[in-house]
C-alpha cells in the first residue's frame, strides 16, 4: 500500500511541473504572437483608446508582474476574464466543455465498441477475406483527413440520403455523424493494433497450453489471449483520447459544434490569452489524469508491472 | 495543411457529391416553392460576439442587433434613409437639428421609450466610462436636449449634412437607459433588451440564437413567429444546411459556388456591397511615395480579368473611391484602366529603380484576398515591377494597421458607412484617419469642409475635385466592388442590404406560403 502511495505522490509531483511548464510556455507564446487589443477595436479607433483598453485589460504592466499575476491566479483556479467575452474564462470554457464531452465522449464509445470486436475478428480470422476487407478499410479510415470524411458525410448521408441533419448540436441525430468522424482515426488505429496484439497473443505458449487442455475457441480468445493482449491496446485507446481531443477542433468547425475545440481556435485568432490558457491546462490534466488511470490499470491488469 | 490545398479538396467534395444532390432535392421541392414555416433559420460564417449594439461592429453581429433595436433613423436595402424610432427631422439651426419621436413604442419588457432613451443612449456611445466600441461614430455631436418625451435636439459642433445617416448605422441602434442602469452592462448583453421587430429568446454560443417575434412591433409584426440564427463556419456545410432545407438563408456565399446555389429550390441574392476592396498604400515607403509609380501599379492591374475568373462575374470594376451606390458617385467616369504599355512609361517616367513593392495579403480575412493579390503580383511583374506577396495573419494586419507599419500595400476592404463619400474616403484618408499615409494640402481643405457643407452642391463638386486628386494620387488601388452573396431558399422574399444589416421587418422578408 505504502509503495502505491508513494507511485501516487511521485506521479502528482510530476504531473504540477507538466501542468507549470504547459502554463508557462502558453503564457510566453500567446504573448510573443501579438497585441489583442487592435483586434477587439474598430479600425479607426484613436490611439488613446487603445491605451486605454490596454491598461483595462493590464497588458500595460511588465511581463514578469503579468506572469506572476497569472501564476498566482492559475494556483486559486482562476484563469482571469475572456478578453473577447469580457466574462470569467473558466465560465466561458465550462459553457463549452459539455458540448466537447459529448462529442469526445461518444465518439471514443463508438471507437472501443467497434474497434476492439472488429480487431479481435481480424486476428482469428486471419488471411481470410474478412480480415482483408476490415483492414483494408481500416487503413483508409486512418489516412482520411477528418475534415474531409466529415464532408464527405454530410455530402453522403445527410444531403444525399436526407437521413441525419448536416450540422449543429441538438439530439442524438445530430451528435452521430461528427462523432463517426471524429472516431474514425481512432475505430482505425485502435482495430489494427487489437489485430497485431491478439496474434502476438494467439502464438503465445500460454495460448498453445489452454488449447491442449483442451479449452474453447471462445475460452481461449476472450480469457487468455484478450487479456494479456489488454495492455497495448489499452494504451493505445487511452492516448487516442488525446486525438479525439485534438481531432475535435476540426470536426466542430465542419459539423458548426459549439465545443472548446472551435473555441479555443478562434481564441488564439482573438488573442484572447485567458481562454486559450484554461483549455490548454485543462487539456493537459485530462492528459495526465487519463495516463495515470492508464498505469494505475496496467497495475489492476498485470500483476507484474506492480510497485513493490 | 494549407489554407489553399484545404479549399481546393472541399471544392472536390462539393462538387462530387453536392451535383447529384441538388439535382434529387430540387426535383422534389422545384414544384412548390411555397413553405409551411413560421420560423427563418439563417446561418452565418461565425457566431455573435456581442448583443449589445455598443459593443460590436463586425457583420456577424449587426445582423442581429439591428432586428433586437431600432436606430432613429433606417436605411432600407435600397440605400434610401426611411424614419426608424424618429418619424420626422428638421434642421432648425445650421447646428441645430430637431428629432419628433414614435409616439406608443414599447420596450420588449414593457416600459416606453422616450427621448431620455434616445439621448442616453447616443451619449452611452461615447462616454469614456461606457467604454463603447464605437466611441467615434458621433463625434460631430456637441450635445443633446430632450426637452419632451417626444422631442430630441442635437446639437453638432458644425453643420453636420451626415448627421441622420450616422444614427442610421452602427452606434445609432437605441437602448432602454432605464433597464441598462438597473441591471448594468452584462447582464444587458445577456438578456437583451430592445423596441426592434425580434426579442430576445436564448443564445447558446458558437451553436445558435433564437429570437421570437415582437407581436407589438410598431412597424407590424414580422411574417414569422421565430428568427433562429446560427453558426457554420465551414462552407460546404453551410451550403449543404441550405440544400437540406435546414436554414433558409446562409451568408458569405464564395463565387465559386454561385451556380451551385442558384438552382432548384435555391437561389442566390446578392447585394453590390456598400464598399470597396482596395490595396491601401503606404505611401511613406519608396518607391510608393511616387504618384507616377502608383499611377503604373494601378494602371497594371486588369480588373476585368480579376472579376471574370475569381469573382465569376460577382463585382464591378470601380472608377475612383467613392463606391456605387453612394452620394456623389459619378457613374460617367471610366472604370480604372488596365494598359499595360501606358503603365511600363509611367514607371520610366518615374524613374523607378527596380526596388521591391510587397503586397502584405491575408488569407481569407477579405474573400479572395490572397488569390488576388497572388494575380496582381503576376500583372505587375508583367510590367517589370519588382512585386512579391507577403501572407500575414489577420491579427499580424491588424497590429501593422495599428502601428502605420505596413511595408507597402495591404488589404483593406472600406465600409461606405454613411452611403456617402464622408463616410469612406474621408474617414479612413483624412488627416489622423486610420490609413493616414498621405497628405495633400487641395485634399485636406475640400474634405473638411465637404464634411460640414449643406450644399450637396458644393460637396458634391468637392467629391469630384477629391476623385481628381485620388486618381493622381492612387492613396488606395482600388480593385473591385464586389457583391455579397447570400443563399436563399426560394419561398422567402427577402432583399439583402448592401451595408451587411440583416433586414427582416415587414417590408422586407415575406415567407411565400402555400
Amino acid at each position: 500500500m505504502r509503495s502505491v502511495l508513494a507511485f501516487l505522490g511521485w506521479r502528482l509531483g510530476r504531473a504540477l511541473v507538466v501542468l507549470w511548464l504547459v502554463s508557462t510556455v502558453v503564457f510566453v507564446v500567446m504573448r510573443l504572437s501579438g497585441d489583442p487589443v487592435p483586434l477587439l477595436l474598430p479600425p479607426d479607433a484613436p490611439h488613446s483608446e487603445i491605451l486605454r483598453v490596454r491598461a483595462e485589460l493590464g497588458l500595460d504592466r511588465p511581463l514578469p508582474v503579468q506572469y506572476a499575476i497569472f501564476i498566482g491566479n492559475t494556483l486559486r483556479g482562476d484563469f482571469g476574464r475572456s478578453i473577447h467575452f469580457r466574462e470569467p474564462a473558466m465560465t466561458v470554457v465550462a459553457g463549452y466543455l459539455g458540448a466537447t464531452l459529448e462529442l469526445g465522449l461518444t465518439a471514443f464509445v463508438i471507437a472501443a465498441v467497434l474497434a476492439i470486436p472488429i480487431g479481435l475478428l481480424s486476428a482469428v480470422r486471419r488471411n481470410t477475406a474478412l480480415d482483408h476487407v476490415t483492414m483494408a478499410i481500416a487503413l483508409v479510415g486512418q489516412a482520411t483527413p477528418t475534415f474531409f470524411l466529415g464532408i464527405l458525410f454530410i455530402l453522403v448521408i445527410s444531403l444525399k440520403a436526407g437521413l441525419l441533419p448536416t450540422s449543429g448540436r441538438g439530439d442524438w441525430h445530430n451528435l452521430l455523424l461528427p462523432a463517426l468522424t471524429l472516431g474514425a482515426f481512432t475505430i482505425a488505429s485502435v482495430a489494427r493494433l487489437t489485430r497485431s496484439a491478439v496474434l502476438e497473443s494467439l502464438a503465445a505458449d500460454y495460448v498453445r497450453t489452454a488449447r491442449a487442455k483442451g479449452l474453447t475457441e471462445l475460452v481461449v480468445v476472450t480469457k487468455h489471449t484478450l487479456r494479456n493482449a489488454a495492455l497495448p491496446i489499452i494504451t493505445i485507446t487511452a492516448l487516442q483520447v488525446g486525438t479525439l481531443l485534438g481531432g475535435a477542433v476540426v470536426t466542430e468547425s465542419v459539423f458548426a459544434w459549439p465545443g472548446i475545440g472551435r473555441l479555443c481556435v478562434q481564441s488564439i485568432y482573438n488573442r484572447d490569452y485567458p481562454i486559450v490558457q484554461c483549455v490548454v491546462f485543462l487539456s493537459a490534466v485530462t492528459f495526465i489524469v487519463i495516463n495515470l488511470c492508464v498505469d494505475l490499470l496496467y497495475g489492476v491488469l498485470d500483476p507484474r508491472v506492480r510497485p513493490r | 495543411m494549407s489554407g489553399l490545398t484545404r479549399r481546393d479538396l472541399l471544392k472536390g467534395a462539393v462538387a462530387l457529391g453536392g451535383g447529384t444532390a441538388v439535382f434529387h432535392a430540387g426535383v422534389e421541392r422545384v414544384a412548390g416553392q411555397t413553405t409551411q414555416k413560421r420560423e427563418l433559420a439563417f446561418a452565418q460564417g461565425g457566431d455573435i460576439s456581442k448583443f449589445d449594439p455598443h459593443f460590436s461592429t463586425s457583420s456577424n453581429d449587426i445582423r442581429v442587433s439591428f432586428n433586437l433595436f431600432d436606430n432613429l433613423v433606417t436605411r432600407y436595402p435600397d440605400g434610401k434613409l426611411h424614419p426608424g424610432l424618429a418619424t420626422e427631422w428638421k434642421v432648425t439651426a445650421p447646428t441645430t437639428y430637431s428629432f419628433k419621436l414614435r409616439q406608443g413604442v414599447r420596450w420588449h419588457n414593457g416600459d416606453p421609450f422616450t427621448s431620455a432613451d434616445a439621448k442616453y443612449s447616443i451619449e452611452r456611445t461615447y462616454d469614456p466610462a461606457a467604454k463603447t466600441m464605437v466611441a467615434t461614430v458621433f463625434g460631430t455631436i456637441d450635445r443633446i436636449e430632450a426637452p419632451d418625451a417626444t422631442t430630441l435636439v442635437i446639437h453638432t459642433k458644425k453643420p453636420d449634412p451626415l448627421l441622420a445617416a450616422r444614427l442610421a448605422f452602427y452606434g445609432g441602434q437605441v437602448v432602454p437607459k432605464k433597464y441598462l442602469e438597473s441591471v448594468g452592462p452584462d447582464t444587458f448583453n445577456a438578456k437583451p433588451i430592445g423596441t426592434g421587430p425580434v426579442r430576445f429568446v436564448s443564445w447558446t454560443k458558437d451553436d445558435r440564437a433564437v429570437l421570437e417575434a415582437n407581436p407589438d412591433y410598431w412597424g407590424g409584426k414580422i411574417d414569422v413567429d421565430r428568427l433562429i440564427v446560427r453558426s457554420i463556419p465551414e462552407v460546404a456545410p453551410r451550403i449543404a444546411s441550405l440544400q437540406k432545407g435546414e436554414v433558409d438563408i446562409i451568408t458569405q456565399l464564395p463565387p465559386d459556388h454561385y451556380e451551385r446555389v442558384n438552382t432548384g429550390p435555391t437561389q442566390v441574392r446578392g447585394a453590390l456591397y456598400a464598399g470597396l476592396y482596395v490595396l491601401a498604400v503606404n505611401s511613406k515607403r519608396p518607391p510608393l511615395d511616387n504618384p507616377l509609380v502608383k499611377q503604373a501599379l494601378s494602371l497594371g492591374i486588369d480588373r476585368d480579368l480579376i472579376v471574370k475568373e475569381l469573382w465569376r462575374g460577382r463585382g464591378v470594376v470601380p472608377n475612383g473611391p467613392i463606391a456605387k451606390g453612394d452620394n456623389h458617385y459619378e457613374g460617367s467616369l471610366p472604370p480604372l484602366a488596365y494598359n499595360p504599355r501606358d503603365a511600363r512609361e509611367r514607371l520610366k517616367k518615374g524613374n523607378y529603380k527596380n526596388e521591391e513593392i510587397i503586397i502584405e495579403t491575408t488569407a481569407g480575412y477579405l474573400a479572395n484576398d490572397k488569390p488576388m493579390a497572388e494575380a496582381v503580383v503576376a500583372m505587375w511583374r508583367d510590367i517589370g515591377v519588382n512585386a512579391r506577396a507577403e501572407v500575414v495573419e489577420y491579427s499580424v494586419r491588424a497590429q501593422k494597421n495599428r502601428e502605420k507599419s505596413f511595408k507597402g500595400l495591404f488589404w483593406s476592404d472600406p465600409t461606405s458607412t454613411l452611403g456617402d463619400p464622408d463616410g469612406m474616403m474621408w474617414r479612413l484618408l483624412g488627416p489622423g484617419g486610420p490609413q493616414d499615409y498621405w497628405r495633400h494640402p487641395r485634399f485636406d481643405e475640400l474634405g473638411a469642409a465637404a464634411r460640414s457643407s449643406v450644399d450637396e452642391k458644393f460637396r458634391g463638386e468637392a467629391y469630384r475635385e477629391m476623385t481628381q486628386i485620388f486618381l493622381e494620387n492612387f492613396p488606395w488601388v482600388p480593385v473591385i466592388q464586389p457583391y455579397e452573396d447570400y443563399g436563399v431558399q426560394r419561398y422567402v422574399e427577402w432583399t439583402p442590404n448592401p451595408n451587411q444589416a440583416f433586414e427582416v421587418r415587414r417590408f422586407n422578408l415575406k415567407m411565400r406560403r402555400a
